[in-house]
């Protein structure tokens, strides 16, 4: 185990106990706020499992958090279908994945890369806000779903009622918590490395033997359908959704959490979602058309000022006290 | 000769008006030590590009193991069999050396030797947790080497293996490949005569796209119009 | 027939549009690798210009003349402040410029308010074409866009400045060799193609909604245009407009426009499959 990994670890049990504990000091109302910002953590965090291994930035990843809410939004307000709950989840990630792989594999096996994917994942967000609109039959148009029961799972001896907000959050902590440390195990292990590897120089390890697209495509499927996975959890939380939750802002909000909170470590980005949020909703009650102009001056902010992400400071600091220290 | 493990007849290669590659035979027995020289724009690494699948020859076929290997991707490629160095040291900068050897040795089913083994064999044991992109260029060179040999192939191919590298590291270099020899087909492609005179292994001479000669390096050492094409001039 | 006829010039009419938009995208994206996602906004300020001349009761004409102007002062800024320190930090373009975007969408909102912004034509009334009657102002559009891409394709081919870009976007270092200033025809030819993207916008404003957010329909489907058909030639500009423009002015009489935009994704996606370097790629490069 490395110093990085170690120093991760620190930070992802201080995290969780910060979890455990504040249930102890907070009301109901602010455990629900924490909750629903955490699984937009998650989804952050399932961007940053493609954005940061591979170098390539997905810049429409609403598109799959909005399909896996309108699914399960659709599956449980169906009435007819048993175990909803359970199949909303299900159908909600497999929905996501379905849609990563289709365009993925166009892309990746077309031998795009880089911008051109960029865009073309931008262009898909703004086609999924569209027909999330204009599909009014079935997506409820602008005003969207509303209603959607809490997740309730009965399966198998097993009960979940999500009803209460204590019940909700520590289901949801524990969903975010379970999910970001196999994403971390993912990134450090094998699969990690390799994507490293074909980030580095992708002919060097297709000569090696590895099959690149289809890693990257995988990597690709496995993002989007925990973004899926998000989006599923927060419209059952939230009781409804709107095509908002699949637009060009969500995908700009995740992409700014992201690079924030610093890509490639995938705690960061869910800091950076949580931290985010809780300043826009201080701007919003200000004059809500303040807060898109202040996430572009954040690119902006990022791109000349801090390239690594907020948490660089503090690496950054430690460079200059080793560099200060007496040579040894 | 033993079997040949790869057979490349009658290639020849132009691109646009220009003949790159004219009427080229050529074979590598199983476990045979290969050596390709000639001068710089002889073709060598259009020879090089076509044996490995990589470029299509206008005319003749390449035979790897009995069965074409040309236009596969590259992944299908090293998973017959066929490494490659390239002539640019291109190891993943990222990575440590030892992580670069474990994505090696990942990429096929067939990796004969463990990380530990490789990183002794191209002596690179002591700064196996340093990042690949701040080794020296000889380092890199002999990683990339490492991670050739990790993906167990039944064939290397060396592009300009001692490009940039010192004397008594090019001698290094012959002497791991001696070491290797009988191991698995090699083909190295040079033009530092001092190496491949280390070598000492079937040579094939390629001028102005053509074979010039081919045999034995002794031999061809000694022959008059190799000498006048290439050696005298160095 | 009447209802072919009326499909065409309609293709026609967007492909126009699109041409135009799609022409500074392959000037910056496709020759110069840069990545600007900020784009589309040179088409909303292109519009809310002639909005604005409109509004203070200026003629449309004076507007649509203004519009390229103005456009190209705001990629000149642009160029100068941003993007010129980005150009080997594609990733680093790709955030900045999409941070200008909604840095100027919102202050374009500040400054004229919520809501959709009335622009009228310069022209009412519609023209007996035989075949069809069709909107005066529609055909105006389509001469203006065909007279502009010509002057465009002239002044590229036939003058000395158009040579030193072509030889910039073909060998930066040669050119750099022979003494040709690089970096300021870099900076000419963007904001060149940010001036008729804004021209564009003035052109389209009396015909579309006119938004701070209208931008980015326009983004999506300019880089369609320039990944279609292939990025560096006006032949693959053309191809790519033709075929984005042409299809979805076909689908929209058949299904929804957001189904529409979806099934012409699809279709660019699958032509990136097929033919990586687009519909006319590889033969220019």
């Amino acid at each position: 185990m490395t110093e990085r990994d170690r120093n991760w670890l620190t930070l992802f049990a201080t995290g969780l106990i910060l979890l455990i504990v504040y249930p102890f000091f907070a009301d109901g109302y602010q455990l629900t706020v924490i909750r629903d910002a955490l699984i937009f953590g998650l989804f952050a965090a399932s961007l940053d499992f493609f954005w940061g291994r591979t170098g390539i930035l997905c810049f429409g990843h609403a598109a799959f958090f909005g399909l896996g809410g309108y699914v399960m939004a659709l599956i449980t307000l169906n009435g007819s279908v048993p175990l909803a709950g359970l199949v909303g989840l299900l159908g909600a990630i497999a929905a996501a994945a379905l849609l990563a792989a289709v365009i993925g594999y166009f892309l990746f096996f077309g031998g795009i890369r880089g911008s051109y994917f960029t865009i073309v994942t931008l262009a898909t967000g703004v086609i999924c806000q569209q027909a999330a609109i204009s599909w009014s039959s079935v997506t409820g148009g602008d005003s969207g779903l509303i209603g959607i029961p809490p997740l309730e799972i009965d399966f198998a001896g097993i009960r979940i009622d999500l009803g209460q907000d204590l019940a909700s959050y520590v289901f949801i902590s524990i969903i975010v918590a379970i999910v970001v440390l196999l994403l971390w195990q993912l990134s450090r292990g094998r699969w990690g490395k390799v994507l490293t590897a074909i980030q580095d120089n992708e002919v060097r390890a297709a000569a090696l033997g590895h099959n690149a697209s289809l890693r990257l495509l995988l990597t690709f499927v496995v993002s989007a359908a925990i973004a899926g996975l998000a989006g599923a959890l927060y419209v059952c939380m939230a009781g409804l959704i709107a095509p908002d939750l699949s637009g060009l802002l969500l995908s700009t909000e995740v992409t700014v959490w992201v690079a924030v909170g610093g890509r490639g470590t995938l705690l960061g980005p869910v800091v950076g979602a949580l931290v985010i949020q809780r300043a826009q909703q201080e701007i919003s009650s200000f004059n809500p058309s303040l807060w898109p102009l202040i996430l572009g001056l954040l690119f902006i902010v990022i791109v000349f000022a801090l390239p690594d992400g907020v948490l660089s400071i503090f690496s950054r600091l430690k460079a200059i006290f080793r560099k200060t220290e007496p040579a040894r | 000769m033993s079997q040949a493990l790869l057979k490349a007849s009658g290639i020849g290669v132009r691109f646009g008006g220009l003949k790159a590659l004219d009427g080229i035979d050529y074979a590598v027995g199983e476990r045979e030590l290969s050596c390709i020289i000639g001068p710089n724009g002889a073709g060598k690494s259009t020879f090089l590009n076509v044996l490995t699948g990589t470029l299509r020859p206008s005319q003749g076929s390449v035979l790897f193991a009995g069965t074409s290997i040309t236009g596969l991707g590259l992944n299908r490629i090293a998973r017959l069999g066929v490494a490659r160095k390239f002539q640019i040291p291109s190891v993943f900068p990222s990575l440590s050396v030892e992580e670069n050897l474990d994505v090696a040795r990942w990429g096929t089913a067939s990796a004969a030797r463990s990380t530990k083994e490789l990183l002794e064999l191209v002596q690179l044991d002591r700064v196996a947790g340093k990042l690949a992109g701040e080794l020296a260029h000889g380092q890199k060179q002999w990683l990339e080497i490492g991670m050739a040999i990790a993906i167990g192939p039944k064939l290397l191919l060396l592009d300009e293996p001692t490009a940039g590298m010192t004397p008594q590291e090019t001698l290094a270099t012959a002497e791991l490949l001696l070491r290797l020899k009988g191991e698995f087909s090699i083909v190295a492609v040079e033009h530092d005569i001092r190496f491949v005179r280390a070598l000492d292994c079937e040579t094939l001479v390629l001028h102005q796209g053509r074979k010039l000669r081919s045999g034995p390096f002794r031999e061809i050492e000694a022959d008059e119009t190799v000498r006048n094409v290439y050696l005298g001039r160095r | 027939m009447e209802f072919a006829a009326v499909t065409t010039l309609n293709a026609l009419t967007l492909i126009s549009i699109l041409l135009l938009v799609g022409l500074g995208l392959a000037i910056s994206f496709g020759l110069m690798n840069v990545t600007n996602l900020a784009h589309g906004e040179f088409v909303t300020i292109g519009a809310f210009t002639v909005y604005f001349v409109q509004s203070l009761g200026g003629s449309f004409w004076f507007g649509l003349l203004a519009a390229p102007v103005v456009g190209g002062l705001v990629g000149m800024v642009l160029e100068y402040a941003v993007i010129r320190h980005l150009y080997s930090r594609p990733m680093s373009t790709i955030l900045a410029t999409w941070g200008i975007s909604l840095v100027l969408q919102q202050s374009l909102e500040l400054a004229f308010g919520l809501g959709a912004k009335p622009v009228s034509p310069p022209v009412e009334g519609t023209v007996d074409l035989i075949v069809a009657v069709y909107p005066a102002y529609r055909l105006i559009l389509i001469g203006i866009a065909a007279a502009t891409l010509t002057a465009v394709i002239l002044l590229v081919n036939r003058t000395s400045f158009g040579l030193d870009i072509r030889t910039v976007i073909q060998n930066r270092e040669m050119a750099e060799g022979v003494g040709i200033n690089t970096r300021r025809s870099y900076a000419i030819a963007f904001a060149f193609g940010a001036a008729i993207a804004g021209l564009a916008g003035g052109l389209v404003a009396p015909l579309a909604i006119v938004l701070p957010q209208m931008g980015v329909n326009y983004l999506a489907n300019a880089f369609f245009v320039v990944i279609v058909g292939g990025a560096g030639s006006i032949a693959g500009l053309l191809a790519g407009s033709v075929f984005v423009g042409g299809l979805t002015s076909i689908l929209n009489y058949q299904i929804s426009p957001s189904l529409a935009q979806a099934l012409v994704l699809l279709a660019a996606i699958i032509v990136v499959r097929l033919r990586p370097n687009g519909l006319l790629g590889g033969a220019f490069r």
